[in-house]
């Protein structure tokens, strides 16, 4: 699932001059997190509710001036999910049964479970990447402590994110000199290697820590993460926040016209 | 750092198509009830975890547990072959439990989770609380205390007693998983039970064969090289017995 991880610069299109980019971290995560939760808690075959927010996202898209390509690649490659739900709605009693061969079964059911779930999954994917998109890392942490996340759960985040390439580097290492070893021809030497090569990145990784602990404490570290001043939230903010939830809740009203 | 992916994983076609019967649900998969128990029982775990890990590391809980948590991230990344044919990639959820302990291996698995939901879209944001249900409270939580009851039992101090534990605790703990994960998605009429058992057990019956291989070898690497560094050091004489004798 982690393939496009190729391309670790994630945010291809933080540096922007529009007014989704003008909006601040906070306001984007909090964009973000009120249409997923909006989209994918709303009950199934609730057909003019997406088609309102899949509107809303468009506009946003559109303002933001993503670069369209990297955002369908990247959906692309995050929706193989979707076998799951067709494994589902093939093997699915109820309904009137449209189709028939053998144990296999599709049902108008099993159709409008497959057409809710893949929607609602698309509609959330296209909006988190369109925020991971156009924000960078550190301003997403940022924004995470702002909208009162723990700030040591947001200090650990900070902390693995600095580690992650680190620690894959030394994988490969690792994996190389093995590979030049030929240590890695036969199924059994790939997994006696793997499983070994873990166990001793865990040392390392220790150590590791250990060492990073005693820089930070030699630079005055207390155990406190350094507090985030919260700055006020502007006029444009507020405004564009005010005008999302009233998309958002006009879509759940449209259900009961 | 933009080409080390081709040299760590191959994408196997199999890595392709499968990917989310390894137990990463997706956003819209889970019904609004289902959503809100999980992340209701997960923010407490979270919230209880970080205030042991806290009292347990004390100021080196922002290094220590960061680190670790980008090492599960890339171990999670690497590829091997199972036996049968197929290829998987460890959860770690035990091996983070033995490795750290209960608390902070389970702190390290949610950090994972939400890094992975946030950053890379693997397993969803609404969903993040069932994930972390399955895999940071069941798989670790639950896997650790397994492993410890049985090496308690068939030996604490003893090489046996520890290779029996870790494996049978990590095979277990992810099999259970997936039931959770199955049960979960049943609940929320995603997809009917026999079926989303039938696939999610008939998978990870395997792929709990790879998790409970590495994560053996990885835990007998820690015990040769390092066993102080095990949330469980075993007691042993400090020097092997033949310098002790001579």
């Amino acid at each position: 699932m982690l393939l496009h991880i190729g391309a670790f610069q994630l945010d291809v299109n933080s540096q922007g001059n529009t007014p989704w980019h003008g909006l601040a971290p906070r306001t984007r995560v909090l964009f973000a997190l009120l249409f997923v939760f909006a989209t994918a808690l709303t009950p199934n075959e609730r057909w003019g509710t997406w088609l309102i927010y899949a509107v809303g996202l468009m506009g946003l898209i559109i303002l933001s001036r993503a670069a369209l390509s990297v955002l369908l690649k990247r959906v692309a490659v995050e929706s193989s999910f979707i076998s799951v739900v067709l494994l589902g709605t093939l093997f699915r009693g109820g309904g009137t049964v449209l189709w028939q061969w053998g144990w296999l079964q599709i049902t108008s059911v099993g159709l409008a479970v497959l057409g809710s779930v893949t929607t609602k999954a698309l509609l959330c994917l296209l909006m988190l990447n369109l925020l991971v998109l156009t924000t960078s890392i550190p301003a997403l942490l940022h924004a995470l402590a702002e909208l009162k996340m723990p700030s040591l759960l947001v200090a650990i985040l900070a902390s693995m994110y600095r580690y992650i390439g680190v620690l894959i580097e030394e994988f490969a290492t690792m994996r190389r000199a093995a590979a030049s070893r030929n240590l890695l021809s036969t199924a059994r030497g790939k997994r006696l290697v793997t499983g070994n090569m873990i166990g001793s990145l865990f040392i390392r990784t220790y150590e590791r820590g250990e060492r990073v602990h005693h820089a930070m404490l030699s630079r005055g570290y207390t155990g406190l993460p350094p507090t985030i001043e919260c700055p006020q939230g502007r006029l444009q903010d507020r405004w564009a926040i005010v005008t999302w939830v009233i998309l958002l809740l006009l879509g759940q009203v449209v259900y009961f016209l | 750092m933009s080409n080390f992916a081709g040299s760590i994983f191959r994408g196997s076609l199999h890595e392709m198509l499968f990917p989310q019967l390894a137990l990463h649900i997706p956003d819209g998969f889970l019904s609004l009830p289902v959503s809100l128990v999980t992340w209701g029982i997960a923010i407490a775990l979270i919230a209880t975890a970080l205030d042991r890990v806290k009292g347990e590391r004390q100021d080196q809980t922002v290094p220590l547990m960061g680190v670790c948590a980008a090492f599960i991230f890339a171990a999670q990344m690497i590829n091997f072959p199972i036996p049968g044919g197929t290829s998987g990639h460890l959860l770690g959820g035990t091996l983070a439990g033995v490795l750290l302990g209960p608390w902070a291996g389970t702190l390290v698995m949610t950090v994972v989770f939400i890094v992975q939901a946030a950053l890379f879209q693997d397993g969803g944001l609404t969903v993040l609380g069932a994930n972390v249900f399955n895999m940071g409270l069941i798989g670790t939580f639950g896997g650790y205390y397994l492993y410890k009851v049985l090496r308690s039992s068939l030996g604490f101090n003893s090489w046996r007693g520890m290779s029996f534990g870790v494996t049978i605790a990590s095979w277990t703990s992810v099999v259970i998983a997936s039931v959770a994960t199955a049960i979960q998605l049943a609940l929320s009429g995603t997809v009917p039970l026999a079926v989303a058992l039938t696939a999610m057990l008939g998978w990870h019956i395997l792929i709990g064969i790879g998790e409970a291989i590495i994560t053996l070898m990885a835990t007998s690497y820690v015990w040769k090289v390092r066993p102080d560094l095990l949330y469980d050091p075993p007691q042993r004489s400090p020097l092997p017995r033949s310098l002790v004798q001579r």
